[in-house]
């Protein structure tokens, strides 16, 4: 009972969520300077011409109106078309969207196999040489700029080492078995990029709440009735600090996706990410905005899937 | 900052500590000094500010296209020059004054915004709920697409850059402030302002901004290197301001005309300043804050 409470309470968040990303672009688009009209006219057309693209693009109603028909439209999963490919949104976009899930999705999850060991060493031995190393890291890794890292792993395990694809997501000539090693060659230098740009605040965060965990009354009396220090560092103190450390993946969502855009970009990568620096070379309006849409979705969705986990980690969360 | 410099020598610090009560202000800057850390970063934050300032000085116009394409550092080009002959080094220079106009635009629009609300949350309980709801929904959404969305729609300028920025950065701001505000609004003192019939204004000005000033501070310069970020991301995807010099910019020509891998001065050089910049500002924020705590000044007991 408490359980489904909690979710449906963060899911009503998550419809609130999406309805102000919608809301937000739709008159950003409409009231900003940058006429969207323009973008698809072109300085040759007659006047007539003119009128007729705007009326079969929907530009000539009133805003409200516009509004109205967007949200309708949105419902039924209309992104709109594209000013320059001619295509449906939804179709440009959904054939990207795979891409940017995997690339996401598995750094999301080596960050974790990664940081949490990380975390648990630097915590258990406060300030030793690794622990010190891991804060200093931690805090460089925040303010390193997203290209740089891919530029400096495109090149060096890329060009100079050779060891590794520098674009794409896979070879075009492989199938079967071969392919999917392909894919994951092609996956290395991106996902790895997106590894190191969000460890530092995983493991420094889950460092605080472990050290904090392990100074704890709890974790006294299970080392008192004999537990061995490993267990108490990784069943009882890791499972209450690892709560702060799912809600941080819902804040850091957002920060992964638009490193994705930048990481994409670099490494040609066919995700969401590629189109959108595609289409803002090319003015086409509809799929930055359906673009950003769908990311916002997709996090919102991501949100929900962490809240319902840390639902089950807590239980707390499911009797009140 | 708030950082007042030390009056008289570290023998006369000792002496100060021995026998009356130190100003907080100055036994924070006492601790600052003892970290080499901050102090480095400060120097280096110094240091930026001051080739920022000086670039006509120092660095020619970077404006000219020349024979010289893509040269390797050399003594005449000392950092390279570009895919149609410009030298990085005069670009990375220059490039500074927009980080750095753009970084403290952004960041005093995002701080002003963000401490707005964020005080505002906290202390009118109704405009809580409301507010903290915005505040949640904008950190969970993917901001630099949205500010992808907005900087090409608004047309690329250092005025847009900095606005749009602004607007997606101030809830980070609002969120620590806010937490910080929630405990100082139920504190006696200010009840009792309230109890002696002193407006909200009064108060909210005599004390409650003064409790978070602090966390402002902080939040000053880790904004402001965000702000340095995203105006680099922004430029790197070729939405920099055409009529200046970025460093993002220098990685998004090098990028778009395909020299990235051959080319390694083109991307390491803006890179490497680009991260010098931040983890000073990260740097030395965090050895404000160490400085500002007493529990790891050092100093607690006496």
């Amino acid at each position: 009972m408490g359980l489904l409470r909690f979710v449906s309470v963060r899911l009503l968040r998550g419809l609130l969520t999406l309805w102000f990303a919608v809301t937000v672009t739709f008159f950003l688009v409409r009231l900003l300077p940058g006429d969207p009209a323009l973008a698809v006219a072109s300085p040759t057309m007659t006047a007539d011409q003119r009128a007729q693209m705007l009326s079969d693009f929907g530009l000539d109603e009133p805003l409200l109106v516009q509004y109205a028909t967007y949200l309708g439209q949105l419902a039924q999963g209309n992104l709109g078309i594209s000013f320059r490919q001619n295509a449906p949104v939804l179709d440009i976009l959904l054939e990207r969207l795979p891409w940017t899930l995997l690339l996401t999705g598995s750094s999301l999850v080596v960050t974790l196999i990664v940081g949490v060991p990380l975390a648990v060493a630097a915590a258990r031995r406060q300030g030793s040489a690794l622990d010190r190393a891991v804060q200093v890291g931690g805090v460089v890794g925040q303010a390193l700029f997203v290209p740089t890292v891919g530029i400096f792993l495109l090149y060096v395990f890329g060009v100079w080492l050779g060891w590794l694809p520098i674009g794409g997501a896979m070879a075009s000539d492989v199938y079967g078995v071969a392919a999917y090693g392909s894919i994951l060659a092609h996956l290395v230098l991106p996902g790895l990029s997106l590894v190191l740009l969000q460890l530092g605040p995983y493991v420094l965060f889950l460092r605080t709440s472990l050290i904090e965990a392990l100074s704890e009354d709890y974790t006294n009396v299970a080392r008192s009735k004999g537990v061995s220090e490993t267990k108490v560092v990784w069943v009882h103190a890791l499972r209450n600090a690892l709560l702060p450390t799912v809600t941080l993946v819902g804040l850091q969502l957002g920060f992964l996706v638009g490193g994705s855009v930048l990481t994409e970009t670099i490494f040609a990568y066919p995700g969401i990410g590629r189109a959108i620096y595609e289409s803002v070379g090319q003015l086409d309006f509809p799929v930055m905005q359906g673009a950003f849409v769908l990311l916002a979705a997709t996090v919102v969705v991501a949100n929900l899937l962490t809240d319902l986990m840390y639902g089950l980690l807590d239980p707390r969360v499911r009797q009140t | 900052m708030s950082i007042i410099p030390p009056s008289g020598t570290a023998e006369d610090a000792r002496e100060g500590m021995r026998t009356e009560a130190v100003s907080p202000r100055s036994r924070t800057w006492r601790a600052f000094v003892r970290n080499p850390f901050g102090l480095v970063s400060l120097a280096v934050l110094f240091l930026i500010v001051a080739v920022a300032l000086a670039a006509p000085l120092i660095a020619g116009e970077p404006g000219g296209y020349s024979a010289d394409v893509l040269a390797p550092p050399s003594a005449e080009h000392w950092l390279g020059t570009d895919n149609i002959g410009r030298d990085v080094y005069n670009q990375i220079v220059w490039g500074a004054r927009t980080s750095l106009a753009v970084g403290l635009g952004a960041s005093a629009l995002a701080i002003v915004l963000g401490a707005a609300v964020g005080i505002g949350a906290a202390y009118f309980r109704r405009l809580d709920t409301p507010l903290g709801m915005l505040i949640d929904v904008m950190l969970s959404l993917p901001i630099l697409p949205l500010m992808i969305l907005v900087a090409a729609l608004a047309g690329p300028s250092i005025s847009t850059l900095v606005v749009v920025i602004a607007v997606f950065s101030w809830p980070e701001v609002a969120r620590v402030v806010r937490s910080q505000a929630l405990p100082v609004v139920d504190l006696t003192y200010v009840n009792a302002a309230h109890v002696i019939g002193a407006p909200n204004r009064w108060v909210l000005l005599r004390h409650v901004l003064p409790a978070v000033t602090p966390v402002i501070v902080v939040s000053v310069v880790l904004t402001a290197s965000r702000a340095v970020l995203s105006e680099a991301g922004l430029s790197f995807l070729g939405l920099g301001d055409p009529s200046s010099w970025s460093w993002g910019t220098i990685l998004y020509n090098a990028q778009r005309s395909g020299v990235l891998a051959s080319a390694w001065w083109t991307a390491l050089f803006p890179s490497l300043a680009i991260l010098l910049l931040v983890v000073a500002a990260t740097l030395t924020s965090l050895a404000y804050n160490d400085a500002r705590n007493p529990r790891t000044r050092g100093d607690s007991a006496r």
